[in-house]
Formats: C-alpha cells, structure tokens, sequence
C-alpha cells in the first residue's frame, strides 16, 4: 500500500504539510454490525481524494464520521486539530470546518435559495443580513446559477440544486468538503454541471472527500484513490497507479466491473 | 456533417369533447345505464324534499316580531332566535358592556387578518407575540377589573362569543404546549420523554366529557379550602391541556413525514438544537400537518358545546334554557338546534377555507 506523499508532483504542490484530518483505528458498529474496521486515514490540507468502493463498502459511513452525522465507537478522529469526542463545543467547533454535500441536496423546502444560502452565517456565524446575502451571490455566481436566487428549492432542476447545495455548504467558508455521492442522484445530462462545479473547487485547493462512482472525475482531479469494502480500506494510490496497476485482486474485480460499460 | 436541427412540436389545445358542463355530465352522471338510474333518483328525492324544506325554513317562516305571538305562519320561527339572540351571542353578559365582547372577538379577527396580511419579514416577529399575547388581553378586557373598567364576573360570560373566544384561547395557548410535547416524546433524555409520553397518553386517552368533569367537581377538592379557581379558568386549562395532547400527535405524525436529510444537512451547516428545530424543521412540520391542525381545531372547536354539561352557559347551553322559558314553550327545539348547527357549520367551514388558504401559501413544493 503506498501512500499519497508518492502523489504526482502537481499534487504535492497544492498541498502543503498539515494533516487536517486524521483518523485513526476507528471502529463503527450498527448494532452487532461492523460498518467500519480500523479505519486509518490521514488528509493533508488541500488534499483531494476520491472513494469508492461497492455499495455497503462503509464508503458514505465514513465520510458521515467526520462531521459527526454518526458517531463511531472505537478510534480516534481529529478534524483541524479539534478532537471530535462527545461534547456540544467540539462538535460545533468541527462542524464549522467542515461542509457537506449529499446524493439528494437537502435543500430547505420552505426557504427560497438566497434563504438556504444565508441560513448559516446568519445562525451560526452571526453575519449581519447584508453582508451574508453578499456572501451567498457570490457563491451563487461561482455555481453560475445567481438569477435562480429567489425561486425555491423545488422548481430547479436536480443538478442546479446541487449545484445551491455545494454553494450553500460554501458560505460557511469550511475548510474541509465532503461529498457522499453528489452526482448518483442526477440524470446524466445534469452530471457535467455538477462535477464542473467541483472541478473548479478543487482547482482551487479545496480539501475534498468525495465518494462518487464518476471514475473520470477521479482521474482528473484526486491526489489519491482509496478502495473501501466490507468496512474496510482495502487500497489507496494515485490515481494512476489506482486504476492502471492495482495491486489487490479485490479492486480488480471493482474495477473490470465498472469500467465494462 | 451539420446535424439535423431539432425543432419541438408546438402543444396543441385539448379536443372540445373533453372538457365544459356537458361532456363532464355526460362522463359524470349519464356514462352507464346505472348511473342514469342513479342520478334519476337522486334528483326526483330532491325534488321532492328541497321545496318543501324551503318552504319551511324561508318562504312560510315568520322572521319578524317579538315575542311567540307573532309566530303564526306554519313555517320556521326564526322570531325565537332573534328574541334571544343577546343572549346566544352573549350570554348574560351586562349590556353596557357588550362593548368589550365585541373588541375581544375584533382583536382576534385583526391578529388572525394580520398573519395573513403582513409581509413575510413582519409576519413571526409580530403575529406571533399577538397570538400568544391576545387570550391574555382579552382575559383582562372582558375581565374589566384589572385595567379600571366595571368587573364582569364570569359566570355572565356565555353565549356564542364564549365558544369562539374560549377555543380561540385553547388552540393559541396548545400550539406551543403541543410542540413541546412532540419534541418531548422524540426526546433523548428520558425525564423529558417520560413525562410528554404521560401527558400526551393520559389526555389524549380520557374522554373530554370526563375531563371536564375531572375539572369542575373533582380539581376542586385537591385545592386547600381557601383557594378557589375560577371554573371558566379550569375549564380553559382542561382544553388547552386536552387539545395539547392531541397538537403532540398531529406535530408528532408531522415529525415522522420531515425526510432525516433535512436534519442532516441542518447539522451539516452548523445549526443548534433549537436553530434546527425552529428553522428548519418546525415550518416544515406545520406545513404536512396543516390538514391534521385545522380538524383539531374543528373538534376543538365543536367541544366547546361539551361545557353546557358542567353549566357554562356557552350557545348550546343558552338554547336549551331558551327552550324551556315560560314565554316560548312550544317547540321550537328544531329552529334552535338547526340554528346552532348553522353557526358552527359556517365557522367550520370558514376555518377549512382558511386552511386551504395557508396550505397553497405554504406550499413551495411546485409539485405536480
């Protein structure tokens, strides 16, 4: 198993020495289930990495730890130097580091765009209305959707909304975005609007953790490839070596399935 | 190559046969053998029943005098009502001071106007506080005592405005009870849940009748024998804490419909327990229970009548002493139970409109 600091050189570049996220021997159980197996995994600021794996790999449950969506019952997880254990201050502190973006938007029904959009500086970061409606265009903008600011969440199409949801995760200004499949929900045309979107983040430097089946997209933009299954990370690697030379017969098999079509 | 270009049909209107009052007749009423039957009998049973009821009740009925003299003509009289209709609005409320009834009815007509009336931005930081403001105020004017006017007791409050001012008083103190329960049952910590799960049981499962009972003749004996609560203030308490319960399950099966993401993407963003709570999955929540709250509201509403059992003097109650006053012996039992269902049907009908009216403002769905 190699790990990212054999990363191409561009990658290295984007990224400097911190690690912002590191988990370490964590352990997830639902009920008598073991979703999660010593999970390790250490993310460089900047860092962008790509998973996948079968469904019921843990994939989703994973990222969904790192925001405390579910909490885990062994292991350790640190998020910006910020341990994450059961108390109200440490999750918040994390929470607002890190934003995420779902298979189905989550959106507010009952709010307009701009609203979905300046919920939380005007909540949690106490921004003054102004100043989060300013925010919330500009981010609008750079998901290239600004004149849909005042309709509401169900009279766009599924891939603008995705498109206001990495937007409304944004205003948050986090440090980390996680993304549990933000393009299975889509019809395919809407795919490309979407993953441009997250192209471009990543461009920016963004730390990202993205489970996503768009192989292409991780080809393109990771630094590194992990392969979870049965709870497990059973593989990471650049995405070249990744996907031209992978070394367990298991991600193979993943691998001649998915890229059969 | 240059691809071919793409140009979509226009849309074109429906064919003419399908839609305007015939073809739905004839699609409705007339599209089998049975349904001709059907419709037949129907219209010759209302041929035979509707002008003999009009007759009654407008063309034959005597609509003016004063006293069960003037009732001469053989159709309804409606002189009955009139004659008391002080006393069924009202109650034996002191006629100078009818005033104050009426100012309380205004006041909850213009805080229900102004929820629907102001701009969005107003609309919680105003309407709200005047909801839960009002059954205080009008406590206070109908009252008199406290703010300088003349006291009226409230054994002289009754009538009509009673039902309305008594439920209006129940459903806006119930509505933040109830919420607080459902929260309290979905709870994680167990003294919260135990005692929402109690509440919302023991209410919920005891007939109102009972209750009211429970209220006027037993509360009393666990009191010390100097503290006396007023029986309309009981009575009150009982149907906040009755419709309480029943707000909790309607809020609760409104928890149930809200899909977990919206929690999810909530926390994802930041938001506190009660920021979640009240943002984001409270106008949620009213809005897939709005059907459920309006027929709380009704049965609410139509319990009011239950008073009459425990001697409020409410609409029901000033009917039946009407009834068996010595100058209207008579029967005009049918003029007076008819007239009641009226007035409770017109109002309940007009909260179903209302709240057809609040489910197309609140529905943001733009679902087909």
């Amino acid at each position: 198993m190699k790990n990212a600091a054999s990363a191409d050189q561009q990658a290295i570049q984007s990224t400097n020495d911190k690690d912002i996220i590191v988990i370490k021997d964590m352990n997830k159980w639902y009920g008598n289930f073991h979703v999660l197996k010593d999970i390790n995994l250490t993310v460089k600021k900047g860092e962008r990495i790509v998973v996948c794996g079968p469904s019921g790999s843990g994939k989703s449950t994973m990222i969904r730890c790192i925001n405390r969506l579910e909490e885990f019952q062994r292991g350790s997880l640190t998020v910006n130097d910020v341990e994450m254990i059961d108390d109200v201050k440490n999750i918040e502190a994390i929470r607002k580091e890190v934003g995420m973006v779902f298979q189905h938007f989550n959106l507010f029904p009952h709010l307009s765009i701009l609203d979905n959009l300046t919920l939380g500086p005007i909540w949690v970061q106490k921004k003054p209305k102004d100043e989060a409606e300013a925010i919330a265009m500009k981010y609008l903008e750079r998901v290239k959707i600004p004149d849909q600011a005042n309709k509401f969440p169900g009279q766009l199409s599924g891939g603008q909304q995705q498109r206001v949801a990495i937007a409304r995760s944004l205003c948050m200004s986090p440090e980390i975005m996680l993304f549990d499949e933000p393009t299975s929900a889509l019809d395919p045309e809407m795919i490309k609007e979407v993953l441009d979107v997250m192209v471009e983040l990543a461009d920016e430097g963004m730390t990202m953790i993205c489970v996503t089946h768009e192989m292409g997209f991780a080809k393109k933009v990771a630094d590194r490839v992990i392969f979870m299954d049965g709870g497990e990370i059973v593989e990471q690697n650049t995405p070249h070596e990744f996907f031209d030379h992978p070394e367990t017969d298991r991600l193979q098999l993943f691998l001649s399935q998915i890229l059969q079509h | 190559m240059k691809a071919k270009e793409f140009k979509p049909l226009p849309a074109q209107p429906a064919p003419v046969s399908t839609i305007g009052v015939i073809p739905w007749l004839r699609n409705n009423l007339l599209s089998s053998p049975f349904n001709i039957t059907v419709t037949v009998i129907i219209v010759a049973a209302l041929l035979a029943i509707v002008p003999d009821m009009l007759d009654w009740l407008i063309f034959s009925a005597n609509w003016s005098g004063e006293t069960q003299a003037a009732c001469v003509k053989d159709g309804a009289c409606w002189v009955f009502i009139s004659a008391w209709s002080q006393q069924i609005f009202y109650g034996s409320y002191p006629d100078g001071e009818i005033w104050r009834v009426n100012l309380s009815l205004l006041l909850l007509a213009g805080v229900i106007a102004s929820s629907f009336a102001l701009p969005a931005r107003l609309r919680n930081k105003v309407s709200v506080p005047a909801y839960l403001c009002l059954p205080f105020v009008c406590l206070l004017i109908l009252d008199g005592s406290y703010i300088g006017l003349k006291e009226v007791t409230t054994d002289l409050w009754g009538g009509f405005s009673l039902n309305v001012l008594i439920a209006a008083a129940s459903i806006i103190i119930a509505f933040p009870f109830g919420f607080l329960w459902a929260l309290g049952r979905q709870s994680d910590m167990p003294f919260a849940r135990s005692v929402s799960v109690t509440c919302i049981e023991f209410f919920r499962g005891t007939p109102i009748l009972a209750l009211f009972f429970m209220g006027s003749v037993m509360l009393p004996l666990f009191f010390p024998a100097n503290v006396s609560v007023d029986k309309l203030l009981r009575v009150w308490i009982i149907l906040v804490l009755f419709m309480s319960a029943y707000m909790a399950e309607v809020f609760r099966s409104g928890f149930a419909a809200i899909p977990k993401g919206q929690y999810e993407a909530a926390d994802s963003i930041g938001l506190g327990y009660w920021q979640k709570t009240l943002l984001i999955i409270f106008p949620q929540v009213i809005k897939v229970s709005m059907p459920n709250i309006l027929a709380t509201f009704v049965m609410v509403f139509k319990n009011t009548v239950f008073l009459l059992v425990i001697a409020v003097p409410e609409m029901l109650q000033v009917i039946m002493a009407a009834l068996s006053n010595s100058n209207w012996l008579g029967g005009h039992a049918i003029e007076g139970y008819l007239f009641v269902g009226f007035i409770f049907w017109i109002c309940c009908f007009s909260m179903s409109l209302l709240a057809t009216s609040i489910e197309k403002k609140l529905d943001t769905s733009h679902k087909n």
